[in-house]
């Protein structure tokens, strides 16, 4: 705790001996949420999120630190979310530093949109400005007119983040007996071997925005190899060793947005050159397998009546499947968001949703927010979790209504 | 010979006292239609919302537009108030009859540049009296016109222009336009809902030659059936600087102003 708050007070004078060419924005909020079961708080966080910038000629400076105090467990976290420079070229523009990267058409859904991987300590809850961790890579863009291209080196891998096994967002286990985790191949080495690299072509066009992409990284999620010790005598599983671990991934992809008529239509999809998945097969000691995998969408944005919706499906499909392999062969989703403003833009309902095919499952959104006055908003809503099973199904327990107030400087 | 001349002095005389051919409506809006802003201007937009109880909100805008052969481009760059702070937004608008405009908005919470329906020109832009058709330069030939009379406004004399939609859905029934003799600026609108009700008011408050170019400084639209009024004001106007295209890329939209 000393440690944060010299930290802080060292972050405040540095920053006030240059303050007169700074500027500082950001916003303070306070989250409070419960849920609907049994009354219990879920959320009870105050945050300062704070950015600061500083530009001269070509050369500029972004620095956002967020301080997030967890009124349930007293803990206070101080997260460096962005800091880097850019450069900026006559053709070209150049940022170091840690920085979140967004690729992409979809909208709540990850495809193409690979390079900043996620944090889900709440789960897919949070903004997704908050939910995107940054990371430290070198991006340069080269502009030619309405085309651009990207080239982004990460030098060291970051993992997703998942939720800590006390949290009510840490996944359901599907395991017969309790295993045993080995952590050892977990880490992936700092060094110029294990970089991630990425490519992105991009036009912005009259007729048609689109992205060409490719990648070769690390998953972000860790494959589970789970080793099992089968007992000779009753053939029942003896002991069960877990052991994640990251594995390489090469990736293909692209993104398009036209406006057809009254509509904007959106598409996305990645081929992933072998992806882990876990198998029932007993062949295989480790219970993992490689395949092809494609994730895919097609989407819709619309006004009806002065509401403005969107709509999305999703569709992920392992090739070359077979029966042993734990996921489905194609596992279908869908989104739908739509929202309308009253009172000059001052009051806003919202309405988002995932709906899983599969399982058939749902999380729906609902929110209301309402500026007091400029920058000054309040904000009502709830998570609902509907199904027995699924990605959504699994937190049917988690039902929850919050209450948010947030002041932008 | 002498006959001839005579007739020649008769034509002349009665040419010259015969009434000048007057304008149509359609030529007076043609007029204001092509009334030259520049190539391209840059400028600071503050927009004051103020409602019926005096109550004032402030929008703050950066505005770049360039018109080229066959389009308008425009990027505009939100500063105030501070959830919206570098929020981006471009249009490109074409000459081309009946083509719809291009639209992205450049959101920095999700970081992305996205393409947006310019289905929605009726919506209010930003909160304002505004709607995303009353800031853009419609078609003249989009509506009927007709020239109801002159008449002095501020001192300034004017030609009083009925303008009916084509367009049997649009949000007016019609528009009635004060436009300058001469300047073919807009100095007073009237805007009549679909009841043929008077919605709303646009006057002009202040406008001023710049580089040559006639240009609006100052405008208040008032919406009389919901006494809600906004000013909005052009302030630092530079016309005709070179702006590059490349102002309007996505490189710009991302990276502000």
């Amino acid at each position: 705790m000393k440690y944060k708050i010299v930290t802080l007070l060292f972050l405040l004078a540095g920053i006030g001996t240059l303050n007169a060419q700074i500027i500082h924005r950001g916003f303070v909020r306070t989250h409070l949420g419960g849920l609907i079961e049994n009354g219990e708080y879920s959320v009870l966080k105050n945050t300062f999120d704070w950015r600061l910038e500083y530009s001269k000629g070509d050369v500029g400076l972004f620095v956002n630190t967020v301080f997030d105090h967890n009124g349930l467990t007293k803990d206070l976290d101080i997260n460096l979310r962005q800091a880097y420079f850019d450069i900026y070229f006559d053709n070209f523009d150049l940022r170091i530093g840690k920085q979140q990267i967004i690729w992409g058409k979809a909208q709540g859904v990850f495809i193409t949109d690979i390079v900043s991987p996620k944090n889900l300590s709440d789960f897919l809850l949070p903004d997704f400005e908050e939910i995107r961790i940054g990371i430290t890579s070198v991006k340069v863009d080269y502009y030619m007119g309405n085309n651009t291209l990207e080239l982004v080196w990460v030098p060291l891998f970051s993992p997703t983040i998942m939720p800590n096994q006390n949290s009510i967002w840490y996944p359901k286990m599907d395991f017969p007996i309790i295993p045993t985790f080995d952590y050892s191949k977990k880490e992936i080495d700092a060094n110029l071997d294990n970089g991630e690299y990425f490519i992105k072509y991009s036009l912005l066009s009259s007729k048609i925005d689109f992205e060409l992409m490719s990648g070769y990284m690390w998953d972000d999620d860790p494959t589970m190899h789970v080793y099992k010790t089968i007992n000779p005598q009753t053939m029942q599983i003896d002991s069960l060793a877990v052991v994640p671990q990251h594995h390489r991934l090469g990736l293909g992809g692209a993104s398009f947005s036209t406006t057809v008529g009254r509509f904007i239509l959106r598409g996305e999809g990645a081929f992933y050159d072998g992806k882990y998945f876990n198998t029932e097969d007993p062949q295989i000691a480790d219970a993992v397998i490689e395949k092809d995998y494609l994730h895919y969408l097609v989407g819709l944005d619309f006004s009806l009546f002065g509401i403005n919706m969107s709509t999305q499906f999703i569709q992920q499909a392992i090739l070359d499947y077979n029966d042993q392999i734990k996921n489905d062969e194609y596992e279908n989703t869908m989104t739908y968001m739509a929202y309308k403003t009253f009172l000059r833009e001052t009051l806003k309902f919202e309405f988002f949703s995932y709906i899983g095919f599969n399982s058939n499952d749902a999380l729906i959104r609902p929110k209301i927010s309402y500026d007091l006055s400029d920058g000054f908003e309040v904000i009502f809503g709830a998570n609902i979790f509907v199904g027995d099973e699924g990605k959504f199904g699994n937190y049917d327990d988690n039902d929850m209504l919050y209450a948010k107030i947030k002041y932008s400087f | 010979m002498k006959k001839i001349t005579l007739i020649l002095l008769l034509l002349i005389i009665v040419v010259s006292i015969l009434p000048a051919k007057e304008l149509t409506g359609l030529q007076i809006i043609q007029k204001v239609y092509n009334r030259s802003t520049g190539n391209d201007q840059t400028a600071d937009l503050t927009m004051s919302l103020i409602n019926s109880r005096g109550d004032e909100r402030i929008r703050e805008i950066k505005q770049f537009l360039k018109d080229t052969n066959d389009m308008e481009k425009k990027i505009m760059f939100f500063t105030t108030p501070a959830d919206v702070y570098n929020t981006s937004f471009m249009n490109w608008s074409y000459d081309e009859d009946g083509k719809d405009d291009d639209q992205w908005i450049y959101l920095p919470a999700l970081k992305r540049v996205k393409r947006i329906s310019s289905d929605s020109k009726s919506d209010y832009f930003m909160g304002s009296d505004f709607t995303y058709d009353d800031l853009g330069d419609r078609q003249p030939t989009a509506d009927t016109h007709k020239l109801l009379r002159e008449e002095e406004i501020d001192g300034e004399m004017c030609f009083v222009v009925e303008s009916i939609p084509r367009e049997e859905e649009y949000m007016y029934s019609k528009t009635i336009a004060w436009i300058v003799k001469d300047k073919w600026i807009g100095m007073k609108k009237e805007f009549y809902d679909e009841d043929d009700d008077h919605l709303k008011t646009l006057s002009v408050k202040k406008y001023k030659k710049i580089d040559g170019f006639w240009i609006i400084l100052q405008s208040e639209m008032h919406n009389i059936q919901k006494e809600h009024k906004t000013i909005m004001k052009l302030e630092n106007v530079k016309i005709n600087t070179g702006i590059s295209d490349n102002k309007f890329t996505e490189r710009m939209l991302k990276r502000g102003i």
